[in-house]
């Protein structure tokens, strides 16, 4: 249990932290991939709901405490990624790795448009620059994303023998 | 009181997730600039050693690459100093004759980037240099190609810089052939804008610079060039849409101009009007 929370709590500082210096310079035409979802999205579908949701809205609460923007925004958006992600945990039904991306790159799509509707309740953005953000920032970054979590995905299915198949 | 308390048990799920919400809805809609001051001058603390680790790390493979690219830059800006020193002696000679005074004056402090901002949008970044170097609230970030961004927190070595990128970031520009005065306009941080009246003489290619008229960044600096002009929601204006000069992606080396603005011997009144409203 210790083990388990001291490993989550060090990949969680390791992806903040590579997010904010490392990634920059793996960006693709200005896309970069979001490490923090991938470990939220990780965590959460190993333990469950509960912690998803909490643990995502610290993280979500750290970054906008990070960040000058809207305190909470990202602390909603990783709330509810997390709630997602927990739904489909390994305790409750058997995912394969192919199911697990797409269910990440629905976590994707879900923390964005939470984050991005807060940014049209509280600043008036329009809906077309909403669905605009979606098709060219949330999607390439989604996939961008998704390519990388096939490694800790696959890694884990097929080399881990406590995960029954 | 008991059957509340097996209700959240049986659907602790539930109610975690909304606590959560509540929290984070009550978070969005509160004042929040006072709390987050602390809470930001402890994180940049926290986490600026690893980042700073990791940055170097990352540079390193950049190295040679950089060499050889700064030495072609070298020559290139050596041809250019010549020629520009012919033409800042003619420019002074010039005002001279106009009777122009130098609006300005500043000196460049060379920054590195250290920390980024780890959210959706890439709004700021940390630069390795802070009030022991001289810096202050407001000052502008350039670097070879344009402007960057301005000063928005200080700390002891370090300091926190918002990007011309973020939506509320509003930066005043003008077209560098047609003089005419703007906002650099953005939605999501990724596509710019000015907007101007439909019968500004406004075409692609056209330079878009600082306008000075903020009082933060002084006039002339380059901010991107037109490469689109579009129709605007308002059937009175439109929109050139901007590509910037600066690659926030590879932002590194840069420089804070030591540049307090304009409207900082005043800001005392400033603030005391804004309370009044």
């Amino acid at each position: 249990m210790i083990k388990n929370v001291i490993m989550w709590a060090v990949l969680f500082f390791m992806a903040f932290v590579l997010q904010t210096s490392f990634v920059s310079n793996a960006a693709i035409f200005s896309i970069k991939p979001d490490l923090i979802i991938i470990v939220l999205f990780l965590m959460a579908m190993k333990v469950g709901i509960i912690p998803g949701v909490f643990i995502g809205f610290i993280i979500g609460l750290g970054q906008d405490l990070y960040i000058p923007g809207v305190l909470g925004q990202n602390a909603l958006a990783k709330t509810i990624a997390g709630f997602a992600a927990g739904l489909f945990n390994e305790k409750v039904m058997r995912v394969d790795p192919f199911l697990e991306i797409v269910l990440l790159l629905f976590t994707f799509i879900l923390n964005d448009i939470v984050y991005s509707l807060v940014n049209v309740v509280k600043f008036g953005y329009s809906f077309s620059a909403f669905g605009m953000s979606l098709l060219t920032f949330t999607l390439p970054r989604a996939i961008y994303s998704i390519l990388i979590a096939f490694i800790p995905i696959f890694w884990d299915y097929f080399f881990k023998p406590s995960i029954k198949r | 009181m008991h059957w509340i308390i097996g209700l959240i048990k049986k659907n602790l799920s539930f109610f975690s997730l909304l606590l959560t919400i509540v929290l984070s809805l009550l978070m969005i809609s509160s004042p929040e600039e006072a709390r987050l001051s602390t809470a930001r001058t402890l994180t940049m603390s926290v986490f600026y050693p690893f980042q700073f680790t990791f940055n170097q790390v990352s540079r390193i493979k950049d190295v040679f690459a950089e060499n050889i690219r700064l030495k072609k830059e070298v020559t290139e800006l050596s041809v250019e100093l010549a020629s520009l020193k012919e033409k800042g002696i003619e420019n002074e000679r010039l005002r001279g004759l106009l009777n122009f005074t130098q609006d300005f004056s500043f000196d460049f402090v060379p920054v590195r980037v250290v920390a980024r901002d780890p959210s959706l949008g890439d709004w700021t970044v940390i630069v390795n240099a802070g009030k022991s170097s001289g810096i202050e609230l407001f000052m502008p970030l350039v670097g070879d190609r344009g402007v960057v961004g301005k000063v928005i927190k200080v700390l002891g070595n370090l300091s926190q810089v918002q990007l011309i990128k973020d939506p509320a970031s509003r930066t005043s520009v003008l077209c560098r052939r047609t003089r005419t005065i703007s906002i650099l306009g953005t939605e999501n941080g990724s596509d710019f804008f000015v907007q101007c009246r439909k019968h500004e003489d406004i075409i692609v290619g056209d330079t878009i610079v600082t306008s000075g008229l903020g009082g933060i960044f002084p006039r002339g600096l380059t901010v991107g060039v037109v490469d689109k002009i579009a129709e605007d929601k308002n059937p009175l204006f439109k929109r050139a849409r901007l590509k910037l000069s600066v690659d926030f992606d590879r932002l590194d080396e840069l420089f804070i101009l030591r540049l307090s603005p304009r409207w900082m011997s005043f800001r005392s009144e400033i603030d005391s009007l804004r309370l009044l409203k």
